[in-house]
């Protein structure tokens, strides 16, 4: 029974999909192809939200397996968000799509929702295993959804393309991921988390390590194991590209935070290097390469991909300071990086495509939505007074602090790099005359609106008033239990 | 008596025929069943290794749980290649070629 209880956050999420399900069957077939259960979804996932302020439940449960606590909940109020704003964002999208089956859609949503809710929780590598299985799962069927689609003749198969290829590279990760947490177990006897960052430090370690790292690396597009995020995200369906584009990579995150700036501590000098490695190589290239993109969705996927690699910056010092920032930055990624993709998403239910050109005179056709991507564009660049701004500073002081000083030297250049590309869409805008201009024109519907306002009053609110959630950041980090920086210590 | 690490070499060496037959063939069942080869090499590390501890059973237990992921993500992989063949009348992956610069 107390089990239960500490597990309420993923059996809240599976009860909602249990409801979506009843609810799916109980529509009369006549009136389900106007059914709108993505507002189902979306309030539901928001009460959980909610919930999670009120309730106060703390603990272990299934026999140490799962831990409930600042960390666990910092990020599955991240998923609930991220959730809730891609239900939003997809309301409209789904039922003009596929009329009276949505039910199908929201409900592989939930279950990888329920699958990525315990993921940070999970202390023991099965449920590790387990619950990020549950999580990616779904995410391959819900990538090849809508793949028939009649009206869009040249882009038949996209989805379906963009589903085999997330399928094979997230399988082939899986395997990664499995034979080198096999020989991590292999040498400790044990599948606790805590106690296999104890495992004898031997070469065949590092080999299960590095395993361990590759295969979760793909999960999160760190280079170079991101040749599948441009192209999935060009195939898919744009809703649930926000949604791809930002949670399972914080669960990936989640995993990795746990595994390696815990658990490795002791070992610190095997995965510090790597890590570094990755976070350059992955802003250099997902900067460079999205420079020279035309279209606005293989952009945003490259600019994720040097993105995470700031993330991987703070994740590479090991210190508890760091980490703060990585959830941080996370935070600030979900509502910079879904608004960017839903407004994406609305100029081109307009008819206006999705290449880079078919912004042109967005400031024009509709004054408030080019604002918003003024906002999320200037987050994603970094400039101040958007949450961006914080996110990408206290990502950089913590690795100065750390002493990584050649990646912050790497991570300012590239940041100027990344300017330029963001300030192109921001220029097609705001700056080039309207190539197409109807006057009923339509940008998608009121649930879409709601999604993108959401994340501008995210973005700029956490820009102007970034403590709190600092605050909620450090207090998550410290929760892992990652001992703080030297000089730290000697502070106190 | 076999001893563990002769398990172990065969396991690396079955992941690593299954990892060269998903980068080198183009044909996308062969790439779902070299993905199978990879998820048995590691069953059998697991279970190997749980000779080292034959009271704890993790290994064993584990590998029950592989078997099971590895089922579920057949499934849906075989459901994703059966739209994509659907689609394109071909298995091979190089005419997922479209979604590209």
């Amino acid at each position: 029974m107390n089990d239960l209880v500490t597990l309420w956050v993923p059996l809240a999420v599976l009860g909602l999909g249990v409801l979506l399900l009843l609810v799916d069957v109980l529509t009369p077939p006549k009136k389900a192809a106007q059914a709108d259960v993505g507002w189902l979804v979306a309030v539901g996932l928001l009460v959980i939200f909610g919930a999670t302020f009120l309730v106060d439940v703390q603990g272990v449960a299934a026999y140490g397996a799962y831990r409930t606590g600042p960390w666990a909940l910092f990020f599955q109020r991240l998923f609930l968000v991220a959730g809730a704003l891609a239900a939003f964002g997809g309301v409209e999208d789904v039922q003009k799509r596929t009329p009276g089956r949505q039910g199908e859609y929201w409900l592989m949503m939930l279950f990888s929702l329920s699958g990525m809710v315990l993921v940070p929780g999970a202390q023991n590598l099965l449920l590790v295993v387990v619950a990020f299985e549950l999580m990616s799962i779904p995410l391959y069927v819900l990538a090849a959804h809508g793949k028939t689609d009649p009206d869009e003749a040249s882009a038949k198969g996209n989805a379906a393309e963009a589903a085999v290829k997330l399928y094979f590279v997230g399988a082939l990760s899986t395997a990664f991921t499995l034979f080198g947490l096999g020989l991590l177990t292999g040498l400790t006897g044990t599948t606790e988390l805590a106690r296999i960052g104890a495992a004898p430090l031997q070469p065949l370690a590092a080999l299960g390590l590095l395993f361990v790292l590759g295969g979760l690396g793909y999960k999160i597009g760190m280079v170079p194991f991101h040749m599948w995020v441009p192209d999935t995200y060009q195939g898919a369906r744009a809703p649930f590209v926000a949604f791809l584009s930002v949670a399972p990579k914080a669960a990936g995150l989640a995993v990795i935070a746990g595994i390696f700036a815990f658990g490795m501590q002791t070992q610190k000098s095997l995965w510090v290097g790597p890590l570094g490695m990755a976070a350059f190589l992955s802003m250099a290239i997902g900067n460079l390469l999205a420079v020279t993109q035309s279209d606005t969705r293989r952009l945003l996927g490259y600019s994720g991909v040097a993105q995470m690699g700031y993330v991987l910056i703070a994740l590479a010092t090991g210190e508890e300071f760091g980490l703060a920032m990585v959830l941080f930055f996370l935070v600030a990624y979900l509502f910079t990086n879904l608004g960017a993709f839903l407004v994406v998403h609305a100029n081109a239910e307009a008819g206006a495509g999705f290449e880079v050109d078919g912004l042109a005179g967005l400031s024009r056709r509709a004054p408030k939505l080019a604002l918003a991507l003024a906002c999320f564009l200037l987050s994603l660049a970094g400039i101040p007074f958007v949450v961006g701004f914080w996110a990408k500073l206290y990502v950089l002081l913590a690795a100065y602090r750390a002493g990584l000083v050649s990646l912050v030297v790497a991570g300012v250049v590239l940041a100027v790099i990344g300017l330029f590309y963001y300030l192109r869409l921001l220029r097609a805008a705001y700056m080039t005359e309207p190539t197409v201009s109807r006057p009923d024109e339509r940008f998608g519907g009121p649930a879409l609106g709601l999604a993108i306002a959401l994340c501008v009053v995210a973005v700029v609110g956490l820009g102007l008033f970034p403590k709190p959630l600092l605050d909620a950041a450090t207090r998550a980090s410290h929760d892992l239990g990652v001992p703080a920086a030297a000089p730290h210590v000697g502070a106190r | 008596m076999i001893p563990i690490p002769a398990f172990l070499v065969l396991a690396g060496i079955l992941f690593g025929i299954g990892a060269v037959g998903f980068l080198v063939r183009r044909n996308v069942l062969v790439a779902l069943m070299s993905i199978e080869l990879m998820l048995n090499a590691v069953n059998l590390t697991f279970v190997a290794f749980n000779r080292a501890y034959p009271r704890a059973h993790v290994g064993h237990t584990t590998a029950f749980f592989v078997i099971a992921i590895a089922a579920a993500e057949a499934a849906v992989g075989l459901a994703i290649v059966l739209a994509f063949f659907r689609l394109r009348k071909t298995v091979r992956s190089d005419a997922a070629d479209i979604l590209k610069n």
